[in-house]
């Protein structure tokens, strides 16, 4: 019970740090408005999600052929696109691409996150930056993020001034004001001087290959266009058939996200190209001459066999069911691995096929249901967490790969 | 079962799960059915009220749940106790009953088991009850895990009660009642018994006119189980009983209510897995709950009741009380 021990007390600490309640009760009351105001201002949302729900239902259990044609349209656009089945594969194909010694810079990835991307790079002697904002600061203390969206989620702005301080060896006073300037001013110069910029994606359209990225920063746009190399990584899930699907899909995402409308919704289906001279198409203009896309499984294609577990697959992250976990407003990130919530302790078990890391997860679910009721997917995550005890307690073996 | 594969799931769900094996019910207790003393009630019944364990033993958990925070609170290992527990439960010594004596023992004519039958005696609704031979619904082998153990007592539950004629069942504790109306049928094929919950038979009879009056006026919020309210989808009945009582003032909690009802931090089984986190939940509930200003919280689950206790006691809220609905509705029963 070694594991549960250290991972209970974790979640103690957590539990008992004033900081991270206090922090995540004012996100709890935000995120409620914010979702809460964009719903009324867009009612056609929960229609649009229930759509979205049946392109899933479609997508998920013919995700390897979406994936292959998403492959080939990426190709016809004359980006270069890989299927990684392992995290293992997934970093070899990208240390071919990258090397080392480069500099480079990072938009926030969950996916990256499940495969330790930013470590791997940085052993490899290349220098990484977080971009978001808050994964920026997480990346400077040393620490994990505590949520999927705000990974910073839990520092207080006096933290941050204090760090920031430390990095420019300024006085930067407590003003988030000016604490978000700095960050400007210190990335801004790596955007440009990057030779890679990597990324993740919410949707990818198999028919056009065409990535889709809500961020509001500007920081994704900038990674993915400034460095003559971009790469992104993306789990196989997040191919639907079409670019109308797709759209969506990033719709009914940044909506549960509680955004009326992001700041930016980015769309990269290949590197950039110019006829402007002789009508002839050349690579590599304003924007990267080369384009990378990873497809990941690690996990996923079992995941959309598996009639019981299939449903996990259809999470869109939009981070809703953390603001209505009773738990994970008192631990917030302590409350998963990577993948956090209820519905973390099911990807934590497939991706990493690791039970005996999602064993005390999946019993820290308290099966309330408030979750399911916000998912836009509606996915009974609380339901398969039991689902998920029945086959720790069944088929108990090392890995899910046994079952 | 392996040494290994058990070690993945927390001692505390062991425990219970070893308590329904050997003993039949949750707490791993001898003695059954001592509520239903002196109600004049038969087994000899086409309905039954189904007791579950969560009320009968209601005292002893409550005070063995205390105990064991306070030994979580520290990093002791109270898995350890438990295991002591369940020793001594094999000598026929249950240590949480004996707490319960030592600490809080309440008048058995207070326990909500036997306020819902005095209540329903009251409306006229003719049940009797299985008493020492009622069997556990198993739903805390269900929510651990041992799915399979749990279909072999469901099939022995099938069994006792189909043998008794019993074509109805009237349930009390939210977990029971779902087990019963909701897992039974997917684990049993030949499950044909009607299963309504306590709430839903008192509402019917309210509607056509009984009438409950408190003989004081309380400002009562009311906390929705997340069993009753997600997994049941009863949330109208309990409102409608509120608004009906005379004496009642109803304080509805805001926004955290119905299907986004908070839990009190006690479910699936997560109280014996993370005590200490368990409590803190149910203060934040509280917190919720006494927004409204009311001086009393009635709710309807055994385990929400110890909760939201605990709740109440470590926010030293004056005067607060927390009900079951059963309590209130005995309070407000017209005598005659």
């Amino acid at each position: 019970m070694s594991k549960l021990k250290a991972y209970k007390k974790r979640l103690q600490e957590a539990a008992r740090d004033p900081q991270i309640s206090v922090a995540l009760e004012r996100a709890i009351a935000s995120y409620r408005k914010n979702v809460d105001e964009a719903l009324k201002k867009f009612p056609h949302t929960l229609q649009l999600a229930e759509e979205v729900r049946r392109i899933k239902e479609e997508s998920i259990p013919r995700m390897e052929d979406l994936v292959k044609e998403a492959c080939e349209a990426i190709r016809e656009n004359k980006g270069k696109a890989f299927v990684a089945r392992t995290p293992a594969e997934a970093l070899e194909i990208i240390d071919g691409i990258v090397g080392s010694g480069k500099l480079i810079v990072k938009g926030k990835s969950l996916t990256g996150e499940e495969i330790d991307l930013r470590e791997h790079l940085e052993e490899r002697g290349n220098e990484v930056y977080e971009t978001d904002l808050g994964e920026y600061i997480i990346q400077l203390l040393g620490i994990k993020p505590m949520h999927l969206l705000a990974p910073a989620i839990h520092v207080p702005k006096e933290e941050v001034a204090k760090l920031l301080s430390r990095v420019t060896g300024k006085n930067i006073p407590p003003d988030i004001q000016t604490e978000v300037a700095t960050v400007r001013e210190i990335l801004r110069d790596k955007f440009f001087r990057a030779q890679v910029g990597m990324s993740g994606a919410n949707a990818v359209a198999a028919d056009t290959g065409t990535l889709f990225q809500i961020e509001n920063e500007g920081n994704i746009r900038l990674s993915t266009s400034a460095p003559p190399i971009c790469i992104a990584l993306v789990g196989m899930e997040k191919v639907v058939p079409t670019i109308e699907d797709a759209f969506k899909v990033a719709e009914v995402t940044w909506r549960f996200a509680g955004y009326t409308v992001p700041a930016y919704l980015n769309l990269v289906s290949g590197p950039s190209k110019t006829g402007d001279i002789e009508k002839v198409t050349t690579y590599g203009a304003h924007g990267p001459k080369e384009m990378y896309v990873i497809f990941l499984d690690a996990g996923r294609s079992q995941l959309a066999q598996d009639p019981v577990f299939q449903e996990a697959l259809y999470c869109l992250r939009c981070g809703g069911c953390l603001y209505e976990c009773p738990l994970f407003a008192v631990t917030a990130g302590r409350f998963g691995d990577k993948y956090f919530g209820g519905i973390g302790a099911i990807w934590t078990a497939f991706v990493t096929g690791d039970f005996s890391k999602a064993a005390p997860l999946t019993y820290s679910c308290l099966s309330c249901g408030r979750c399911k009721v916000r998912c836009p997917m509606e996915i009974d995550a609380p339901q398969m967490c039991l689902e998920l005890r029945k086959r720790i307690v069944a088929e108990g073996g090392s890995s899910a790969k046994e079952s | 079962m392996s040494v290994k594969r058990e070690k993945r799931v927390p001692e505390g769900l062991l425990l219970l799960r070893n308590n329904i094996l050997t003993k039949g019910n949750i707490f791993g207790s001898s003695a059954k059915a001592r509520w239903a003393s002196g109600l004049g009630l038969t087994s000899k019944k086409e309905t039954i009220f189904f007791a579950g364990c969560g009320y009968q033993f209601l005292d002893g958990a409550e005070a063995t749940l205390s105990a064991v925070r306070a030994l979580d609170k520290r990093g002791l290992p109270w898995e350890r106790t438990l295991g002591m527990t369940s020793f001594l439960n094999k000598l026929g010594i249950n240590l949480g009953e004996l707490y319960g004596k030592l600490t809080h023992r309440s008048p058995l004519s207070d326990n909500p088991l036997r306020c819902a039958v005095e209540v329903l005696q009251g409306m006229d609704i003719d049940c009797g009850c299985l008493a020492e031979e009622e069997p556990c619904c198993a739903g805390p082998l269900y929510y651990a895990g041992f799915q399979e153990e749990f279909a072999s007592r469901a099939t022995e539950a099938q069994r006792i009660v189909q043998e008794r004629g019993v074509t109805r069942i009237i349930g009390m504790v939210p977990s029971c009642t779902y087990a019963l109306r909701e897992l039974f049928p997917r684990f049993l094929t030949e499950w044909r018994v009607e299963v309504s919950h306590f709430l839903e038979v008192v509402w019917e009879r309210m509607k056509e006119g009984k009438r409950f009056r408190l003989p004081q006026e309380v400002t009562v919020t009311y906390h929705d189980p997340c069993v009753l309210s997600r997994n049941l989808g009863l949330t109208a009945a309990p409102r409608q009983i509120l608004r009906s009582i005379e004496g009642v003032e109803f304080a509805e909690v805001e926004r955290n209510k119905e299907e986004w009802s908070t839990c009190c931090g006690g479910g699936g089984g997560f109280e014996v897995i993370f005590p200490e986190i368990s409590h803190i939940l149910a203060t934040n509930r509280v917190r919720e709950l006494l927004n409204t200003g009311a001086s009393a919280i009635v709710t309807s689950c055994p385990g929400c009741l110890i909760q939201l206790r605990e709740g109440v006691k470590e926010l030293k809220a004056p005067g607060v009380e927390v009900w079951d609905m059963a309590q209130l509705l005995r309070r407000a029963l017209p005598e005659g």
